[in-house]
């Protein structure tokens, strides 16, 4: 019948436009970090910032001062990547950010030597599909190389905080 | 510091805008500062450790899930424990029906550890501490409902008259009345115990 | 000052004893006491009722009352963006649906591709205002990943100082 199929060939090509348009509008959300909350900070006035800052206690505000300097000050290529980390990260439900948090302090009070270690076994196990690192998790050499505590930052970090 | 003072008067309400515009970090900022008065309040209410702390994330949930209708129409504060009071009473009075007065009789367990202090209390004095501070639990639960929930934001919250009658939906002086009242049942039950 | 009891002001008494009364207030309160039998009893009983509550401590929280609240909003957030989802589907019958997504469908391509996406504009959008302390958080969060992704650099050591 003519009627119909002049129909479904529109609606064919109405529902390919509408992928098209999500793969295009995924991929450019996808190419340009949002503005964090360091950036919208930024973006306002000194007196502004100021009058903020004035609201905290003198120590807490002068350490706000020197991190935000810091941020600033990062070279561009290393700030780009913090930015997409962390916007990876602040797109996380709350309870996976809390627990991304509670590992990567721990991850800070390890040992100076063992944090590249446990930094490198992180950076490989996210390039695994699931089923590996499930894998590799159960393995003695991998019970065997890291702490319990250690192993726990792995399991978290790689499994919660996806590249 | 009037200016600034003004300005934070209620920079919960602001938080929680932040919350509704999607900053899951200030919610995060909400419960690290409410998370202990709202389960305090409830746990005083009810008088059961694990039923407060559920009831207590139920309060939070609410919170979180009301974010896109929010409108700081009251201080925060009000608006948080209008929810707690809401879900206790609730609580208290679908256990009633189920268990009526065994509950008051159960007061014994749940009971928090005593700080330990220099001066170490003897056995004795112990146990008059553990029968008077159950006296104290069981007057409070002896109380009406909404006097017992008066009574624990009027003392451990500190809040005045006019908040207490927006969290219960009343109006001041039915407060103050309820407050009285209830004080007049706790001075008769309490004031001969000397409690230090 | 006039009797409390007398004049139905009870809520000086136990203002008093809860230590809510300004200072010149308080005062004249006490000079009331001392020659009030009636209102100095009830401020003694009402001070101890004081004294008896204080002693009532709560319990501390758990440490995992965060944890299982946030599994729970997790939980409904899931919920949720599914019932969302696929409400606005359900009621509307195939033919209306199909056409009026492509409509849609061919608007936003439109707008894609005549938008283009440049840098993040200096200046506050919309007299926008950061709190301090959430931008506190975040300076804790990006300095937690900053280390964390630093860890395998020689520059790692030095991390430590901040």
């Amino acid at each position: 019948m003519p009627c119909n199929s002049k129909r479904s060939t529109l609606l064919r090509f109405g529902l390919a436009i509408l992928l098209a348009t999500l793969l295009v509008a995924a991929a450019s959300a996808q190419s340009q970090p949002q503005a964090n909350l360091v950036e919208r900070w930024n973006r306002m006035s000194p007196e502004e910032r100021e009058r903020e800052l004035a609201k905290l206690p003198p120590e807490r505000a002068r350490q706000i001062r020197l991190g935000i300097q810091r941020y600033n000050q990062l070279p561009p290529e290393e700030q780009q990547a913090l930015r997409e980390r962390y916007q990876t990260f602040s797109r996380l439900p709350p309870e996976k950010q809390q627990i991304i948090r509670d590992r990567l302090r721990e991850f800070r009070q390890l040992p100076l030597e063992r944090r590249p270690i446990v930094h490198r076994e992180v950076e490989q196990l996210r390039l695994l599909t699931e089923a590996q690192r499930q894998a590799r998790f159960d393995g003695a050499e991998f019970r065997s190389r890291f702490t319990p505590q250690e192993q726990q930052i792995i399991r978290d970090v790689s499994t919660y905080l996806p590249k | 510091m009037g200016v600034a003072a003004a300005a934070t008067l209620d920079l919960d309400a602001e938080l929680m805008l932040r919350v509704k515009d999607g900053d899951a970090a200030s919610f995060g900022v909400l419960l690290e500062k409410h998370r202990v008065p709202v389960t305090r309040f409830v746990y005083r209410l009810v008088q059961e450790q694990a039923v407060s702390e559920e009831l207590a994330q139920e309060v939070f949930l609410r919170v979180y899930r009301s974010r896109s209708s929010y409108e700081p129409t009251a201080k925060f504060k009000t608006w948080l424990f209008r929810i707690a009071s809401h879900l206790a009473l609730n609580w208290l009075r679908d256990e009633k029906h189920e268990r009526g007065q065994e509950r008051l009789d159960d007061l014994s367990t749940d009971l928090p550890a005593r700080q330990i202090t220099d001066r170490r209390p003897s056995v004795e004095q112990e146990l008059l501490y553990e029968v008077k501070l159950k006296e104290i639990r069981r007057a409070v639960a002896e109380l009406p409902d909404k006097q017992r929930a008066a009574v624990l934001m009027h003392k451990y919250e500190e809040m005045e008259y006019t908040q207490i009658a927006k969290v219960l939906g009343c109006s001041e002086s039915a407060v103050k009345s309820l407050l009285f009242r209830a004080y007049v049942t706790l001075r008769a039950r309490l004031a001969h115990m000397g409690i230090t | 000052m006039n009797c409390p009891i007398k004049t139905r002001n009870l809520e000086l008494l136990v203002d008093f004893a809860a230590g809510g009364l300004n200072p010149e207030t308080a005062s004249a309160l006490e000079r009331h006491l001392a020659g009030c039998d009636a209102c100095r009893s009830m401020a003694a009983d009402q001070t101890a009722v004081w004294k008896a509550l204080d002693a009532w401590e709560a319990p501390p929280v758990s440490p995992g009352f965060d944890r299982r609240l946030y599994r729970r909003i997790d939980e409904v957030a899931r919920f949720s963006w599914w019932e969302r989802l696929t409400r606005a589907f359900r009621r509307m019958p195939l033919s209306q649906a199909v056409p009026l997504t492509a409509s849609a469908g061919l608007l936003l391509m439109a707008g894609l591709l005549l938008h283009r996406p440049g840098r993040i504009p200096p200046v506050a959008s919309r007299g926008e205002v950061v709190r301090a302390n959430q931008v506190e958080r975040t300076l804790d969060d990006l300095e937690l990943l900053r280390q964390f992704g630093t860890a395998d650099s020689k520059e790692s050591a030095h991390s430590d100082a901040m």
